[in-house]
């Protein structure tokens, strides 16, 4: 028995809606990025990336540029190139985010994210937030989506409401974050040894759907998965961020442009760096009605590929239409 | 999108009957804020005077975001020949009365999306939100005055919302 197909097309030109965005951490300690293969997950449904892909939307303005440098060497009277040299590897990607939101934010902005902890009394105005309140220890029985507290911490806690799960800032130096790093402490005394740090710029947050006696039910997944014994949780009212900062946002990323006729173009930077600083895009609806998109800009950093030792800074796949020749 | 629409002309009834109460109407047997949804009202042989009649044209849809972003034409229109104790001749004072009270029934621009196919109605998790009003030029009709005011309104589609 032998099966066949109608003769295929020629190659068709891509024509797609719009680019999908989508985010994973990168491991800064080993600097480990998160890695896509399109071999082997090429086709995922664009609501439902792979683990540990976060998915951002639909992203407008999307631009790479590739800003590597060539050479030429030149032999001969009158000199003629024979050879090529890449001198510089190098490539830019901007974008805007339509939604807002912790992550979205926090690529955009470039530097520390930080979480608006609920104050304390009394404390000293501050731009990125003042002391906040005391944080509440879990207990056991946690899981991704709901925080074990006690009946009388959960009372402090109303449905709708935000927290950060993270662990005390106890004098370590280096990446700290769970689950994503998300700033770089060089000494306590620069984060005036402040046990509510890590807390402060966690990417580890959520929103509460109900709280019982037994601890906080989670609109969201957390991002650390399970969250360790260690953490305690915050109340926010929401985030900031700053023009300025020493930190670098660093992340694996994915751009995916679905076709008309089924094919797919994945483009795949293993390490995306911040380059510039928080801006926003306001696009009008109906005057004075404007949208405002999260503007953000990066670098990329290159990472060696496996299969050849050659270092590269984007995997640019294409998954062709199954009508097509190729 | 019907909840996004029957919140933004209950809203504008609900406020209507503060502004001016006595802005009323008799339809159906039925004495109420002088304010329709043309497209749920038979449809009358003339425009109805001194009240205001909502008519839904246009409609997008921002498909592209987290939450469908419904954008739809409201066209507020209305028509007055003034009062028989003035022989119309204060028609231009009425309309500039139902101007002002446009302006009043549409700020502030936004209200809490609410069902009212359920009875009683739910209040949903969304804001729905409206552009300022854009006034037409005044259409003259032998001894009466118009106008259409249009207004964009917005509502995000939540979740399983027909």
């Amino acid at each position: 028995m032998s099966t066949s197909t109608s003769m295929p097309l020629p190659a068709l030109p891509p024509t797609g809606r719009s680019v999908r965005a989508y985010f994973a951490p990168v491991d800064r300690v080993h600097q480990a990025p998160t890695l896509f293969d399109p071999s082997l997950n090429g086709r995922f449904a664009a609501s439902t990336p792979p683990s540990p892909w976060i998915d951002l939307g639909w992203i407008e303005s999307f631009e790479r540029r590739s800003t590597s440098k060539f050479g030429e060497l030149m032999t001969g009277s009158p000199g003629t190139t024979q050879f090529q040299v890449r001198q510089t590897l190098d490539a830019t990607v901007s974008l805007r985010f339509k939604a807002w939101s912790k992550l979205s934010m926090a690529l955009a902005a470039g530097s520390q994210h930080m979480n608006l902890i609920v104050p304390a009394a009394g404390g000293a105005p501050n731009g990125s937030g003042s002391r906040g309140v005391a944080p509440v220890s879990l207990i056991a029985g946690s899981t991704s989506t709901f925080l074990a507290i006690s009946a009388s911490d959960a009372a402090g806690f109303s449905p709708g409401s935000l927290v950060t799960v993270d662990v005390d800032y106890a004098a370590q130096t280096g990446y700290v974050g769970s689950g994503v790093y998300a700033a770089y402490i060089s000494s306590a005394a620069a984060v005036n040894n402040d046990p509510d740090y890590i807390r402060r710029v966690s990417f580890n947050v959520a929103r509460v759907t109900s709280s019982s006696n037994t601890g906080l039910q989670l609109a969201q997944p957390l991002i650390a998965g399970v969250p360790a014994a260690t953490m305690r949780v915050q109340p926010i009212s929401g985030f900031v961020d700053r023009e300025g900062g020493r930190f670098f946002q660093e992340w694996s990323a994915l751009f995916v442009i679905d076709g008309e006729q089924g094919e797919r173009i994945v483009f795949h930077y293993p390490r995306l760096q911040s380059l510039g600083g928080p801006a926003e895009t306001a696009t009008a609806l109906a005057p004075p009605l404007e949208r405002f998109a999260l503007s953000a800009a990066f670098r990329a950093l290159p990472v060696t590929d496996a299969n050849d030792g050659e270092q590269v800074v984007c995997f640019r796949s294409f998954l062709p239409s199954p009508v097509t020749l190729v | 999108m019907q909840n996004a629409k029957d919140t933004f002309y209950i809203t504008l009834r609900s406020r209507l009957a503060a502004v001016n109460p006595a802005r009323t109407m008799t339809l159906r047997a039925a004495t109420r804020p002088g304010i329709l949804v043309s497209e749920a009202e038979a449809p009358p042989a003339q425009p109805l005077l001194d009240v205001f009649a909502l008519n839904w044209t246009g409609m997008q849809a921002d498909l592209q975001l987290p939450a469908i972003l419904a954008r739809m034409t409201c066209e507020i229109r209305y028509c007055t020949a003034g009062t028989q104790n003035n022989a119309g001749l204060d028609r231009g004072r009425a309309l500039e009365e139902m101007d002002s009270e446009v302006l009043k029934l549409l700020y502030p621009y936004s209200a809490p999306k609410v069902n009212y196919t359920q009875d009683p109605a739910v209040t949903m998790e969304t804001i729905v939100f409206w552009s300022e009003p854009e006034f037409d030029p005044i259409t003259t009709l032998r001894d009466s005055l118009s106008r259409t005011v249009k207004v964009t309104v917005f509502a995000f589609q939540e979740q399983g919302e027909q």
